[in-house]
């Protein structure tokens, strides 16, 4: 699989906030602009065509480009979803999420992903929205919003032959969304091998550990503390953390070492988890499921004794 | 006459789903008649009944990535309500720091990469080329500031994703999501704020030290960023701009950055906190100043389905609000919203997703605007701030000493324009920006004399009660934004909110009258090049975008009726 040439981005927002863009733009390593401008040479040359917040086009001009994306004019492209996709058979008499229009032709979001996922090399789901339908998709679900995954299905594959690839968080932390979609584009270029995914479809480089096990407080949980109100310096746990049964690297910073869920006193509240933001992430305050918390401690216990016992054990090195 | 129908859809370079619809005068030039509207709907007030209202702080953040705070802000402030919890006053001052945080990054993604680009030499040469020539000559007057020599150069420095204010706007925004981030610990959508404070632990001096230290990137930023848009759009207006997206005075502001001591989760101190705001609520009908008082201005909203793509069918709740004012049935206390999708392009029926929200006094309704304009026009009128003098706003940043920026100490003088325009509301958005960098300043001031007092809880314990209602309203960058929540039996029976784009981009109301937007395209001037069929329609663009819209909101804000119950799954929620 190598892949030389321009490679084009087609960016569709959905039933989105544009929030996944946002955080998009505050990545780091790399930042948005280097991808766009070619500071990273094995990453080629990647082109932005349809992205509705940041295009200078408008109208006509810019949804003539998703009709022409599916008549092969952009290949090869990545298709990124941000946002929901909503069931249009639901709005009955009317519309739910029309992207643009050309000539008398309404294009609505449906058809579009439906349309570009016939030829795109690659797809990501931005965000937990185009994931796994997160928010509009809470309960009960008014527009029969659903993520790309689901829309698509788990045995779909792209042109590059690889699975729907999702990016949950809500938004994502911004280095997770660039080095998502970095790494595919390494993939297309014959440079690295394709990232494993776990049963949501997960990059496991990036979402392969709970927020929990990532926790820097997570030492105030080993000793047994618990923060009883919100600003005390403790494990979360007891006010409503659900970072035990969220997979989310977010808890340990949000970009550039600043922010970060737990670390600033947060609990984590589930919002990359494929329920969110129903049952078990909500009520947000309520606490995580109490099995995630037994079945922690009895493991928690086990270990800490075979630790014991290595520590007591004479030293090789 | 002849005339040109022209779709529009998407308008990009904005948040969320926007398309317009005008008719214009090809032989007057001039846009006859105008519909905005939006086609995307997800049904966030649904979501939120039957849950616990403090859930609705984190989920109502999410109607806009852009401009999450002031949702988190106004639905902070009402949840404190309904719960009847106060903040101590390091948790205001943190909330406020998080949202001016915002506000900052907010303001120069709205002036350059969104806005902005429409004024680059990009765009300028291919839709005004005549301006294009006349920029090369033009000197910029205020080159020592800026750096730039000419109004072309400016113009350059404004081309998508490689002229200079474009790139170094967005390296500079970072800097404002990062300071959310210290005690928001994440944005877009920040996660500390809780009822009754906000959930930042292990508070210290390091934590301001670190947002400082981004705020003077932002100060030195706004400097240039300030004389390049005056120098810009002074030359702008001097090519006969004045008369695009212009309309008669009437604004409306909810006020913003709460003063730490004086806040409360009192229904009848809002307006007396409301006044200490350093941003003055206040509403301005025909150029004149009505009213400051954030309870008169919340009694005076009420919401109409107009031409939207609702039923309207529900029953009055509340006829007064906790103080005794009498309250209409559109009053967002007592407004239920069930969808009804329409036909898609019907002029003459319903057209959007976006319903007619207006302001009454005197049994009138007024079609009023909303956003950085609005709200510098009420705190330079209203004189409730130092900085105020009655026609303008006097503030001044401090040394600088960032490399490759300004350094000197500026004084920077806000005039309120004649009238509202698209160009106005550019030159106040990036005055709002210099004059946040200025409150922000302030507020770390606040925040560390608290930290001197000893006086660092950032949150008051409470019970979850079982009924309330409340009121919350702070300004987003594209102006105010309020929420209204009714508790019943532990869980939300009713949340409404507005976003600053259910006001301006607001359809035509049962009068008939056309929202701001909508208003503001109307006689518009038509500037562009080009044989009329080739027109794409840049000064219907440069009118929408001026008011920065922002769709996600606008349309996620309402409520479903009580048929649509939560049915969530059985959990046991007092664990
Ligand atoms: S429960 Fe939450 S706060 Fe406690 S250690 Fe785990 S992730 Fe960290
Ligand atoms: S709330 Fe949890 S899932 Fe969401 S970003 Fe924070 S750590 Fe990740």
């Amino acid at each position: 699989m190598s892949v030389s040439g321009t490679i084009n981005l087609i960016w569709l927002e959905g039933q989105d906030c544009a929030g996944c863009t946002i955080s998009t733009k505050q990545a780091s390593n790399p930042t948005l602009i280097d991808v766009l401008v070619g500071t990273i040479p094995a990453l080629g040359e990647i082109r932005l065509v349809f992205h509705p917040t940041l295009m200078p086009d408008w109208g006509e001009d810019a949804a003539k480009v998703l009709v022409d994306a599916a008549d092969g004019k952009y290949d090869p492209f990545v298709l990124v979803l941000e946002g929901a996709i909503p069931d249009e058979s639901k709005a009955v008499g009317g519309v739910f999420c029309v992207v643009g229009e050309v000539g008398e032709r309404i294009l609505k979001l449906e058809d579009v992903v439906r349309d570009l996922s016939k030829r795109c090399a690659a797809a990501v789901a931005l965000g937990s929205c185009a994931s796994f339908g997160g928010i509009p998709h809470g309960s009960p679900n008014p527009t029969g919003a659903r993520g790309l995954l689901d829309f698509l299905g788990k045995d779909w594959k792209s042109g590059l032959g690889l699975p729907v690839v999702c990016v949950p968080g809500c938004p994502p932390r911004p280095d997770n969304i660039i080095q998502a979609l970095g790494s595919l584009v390494l993939v297309a270029r014959g440079v690295t091998p394709v990232p494993e995914l776990d049963e949501w479809h997960r990059p496991k480089f990036l979402y392969g550990y709970t927020a929990h096990e990532l926790c820097p407080i997570c030492g105030f949980y080993a000793e047994g503390k618990d923060a009883h109100a919100f600003g005390e310096l403790g494990c979360l746990g007891g006010i409503g953390c659900k970072g035990i049964i969220t997979n989310c690297n977010a808890s340990t910073s949000w970009t550039d070492g600043y922010g970060g869920c737990t670390r600033t006193g947060v609990p984590c509240f589930g919002c990359a988890d494929p329920n969110f933001p129903d049952p078990p992430t909500s009520p947000f305050f309520a606490k995580a499921p109490a099995m995630a918390f037994v079945k922690e401690t009895f493991a928690g216990n086990w270990g800490h004794f075979k630790m014991g016992l290595a520590r007591l054990k004479r030293r090789k090195i | 006459m002849a005339v040109r129908e022209l779709t529009i859809e998407p308008i990009t370079r904005i948040e969320g789903h926007l398309g317009a619809h005008v008719k214009i005068d090809t032989d007057a030039r001039k846009i006859t008649d105008a519909y905005v509207y939006s086609p995307m709907f997800r049904g966030f007030e649904i979501i939120l009944v039957g849950r616990e209202p403090s859930e609705a702080i984190m989920i109502t953040q999410r109607s806009c990535g852009v401009c999450p705070v002031p949702h988190a802000y106004s639905s902070a402030m009402a949840v404190d309500q309904t719960y009847k919890v106060s903040p101590p006053p390091m948790a205001v001052a943190l909330r406020v720091l998080v949202h001016g945080a915002e506000q900052l990054y907010d303001a120069e993604v709205g002036v350059v990469n969104l806005e902005g680009c429409d004024y680059s030499e990009t765009l300028v040469k291919k839709f005004n080329p005549d301006w294009w020539e006349e920029a090369e000559k033009a000197n910029a007057e205020r080159v020592d500031i800026h750096g730039y020599e000419k109004i072309s150069d400016i113009m350059r420095a404004l081309n998508p994703f490689t002229g200079e204010l474009y790139v170094q706007s967005l390296l500079i925004q970072k800097a404002g999501h990062n300071m959310a981030a210290i005690f928001g610990a994440k944005h877009p959508h920040v996660h500390s704020f809780v009822p009754g404070g906000i959930s930042k632990a292990n508070l210290s001096p390091s934590d301001f030290e670190a947002y400082l230290t981004l705020l003077m990137r932002h100060i030195a930023f706004s400097k240039k960023l300030v004389a390049a848009t005056d120098d810009l759009l002074d030359f702008v207006l001097k090519q006969g701009y004045e008369d695009v997206g212009t309309r008669e005075a009437n604004l409306f502001s909810v006020g913003a950055y709460d003063a730490p001591e004086q806040y409360s989760a009192e229904y009848s101190d809002i307006g007396k906190f409301g006044k200490a705001r350093l941003v003055s609520p206040g509403v301005i009908l025909n150029g004149e100043l009505v009213t400051t008082d954030l309870v008169e201005i919340n009694v005076g909203v009420r919401e109409f389905i107009g031409r939207g793509w609702y039923e309207n069918d529900w029953e009055q709740e509340f006829s007064t609000d906790p103080l005794g004012n009498k309250i209409e049935r559109e009053h967002p206390w007592n407004k239920r919203t069930k969808p009804k999708p329409g036909k898609y392009g019907d002029w003459t029926g319903a057209y959007s997703w976006v319903t007619a929200s207006r302001w009454f006094k005197g049994g009138k309704s007024h079609v009023v605007e909303l956003g950085p304009l609005a709200r510098m026009w009420v705190t330079a009128k209203a004189g409730l701030v130092p900085e105020s003098t009655g026609n303008s706003l006097r503030f001044e940043l401090p040394a600088s000493p960032i490399p490759g920026f300004f350094a000197e100490k500026l004084e920077l003088e806000w005039k309120i324009p004649e009238k509202p325009n698209a160009v106005e509301r550019i030159r106040a958005r990036a005055y709002y920006l210099a004059y946040t960098a200025y409150c922000m300043l302030k507020m770390v001031g606040s925040a560390l004399e608290l930290l001197k007092a000893g006086k660092t809880e950032v949150w008051t314990e409470y019970e979850r009660p079982k009924e309330g209602m409340g009121f919350g309203a702070v300004e987003a960058m594209r102006g105010a934004c309020m929420h209204w929540c009714v508790m019943k039996n532990g869980k939300i029976h009713n949340y409404q909110y507005h976003a600053p784009s259910t006001w301006n981009l607001s359809c035509r109301d049962p009068e008939g009258q056309p929202g701001p937007v909508e208003d503001a395209l109307l006689q518009t001037p038509v500037t562009e090049a080009g044989d009329v069929d080739g027109w794409k329609g840049i000064d219907v663009v440069r009118t929408v975008r001026s008011f920065d819209p922002c769709l996600g909101c606008a349309v996620h804000v309402h409520v479903g009726n009580k048929v649509v119950r939560h049915k969530l799954l059985p959990y046991p929620s007092n664990f």
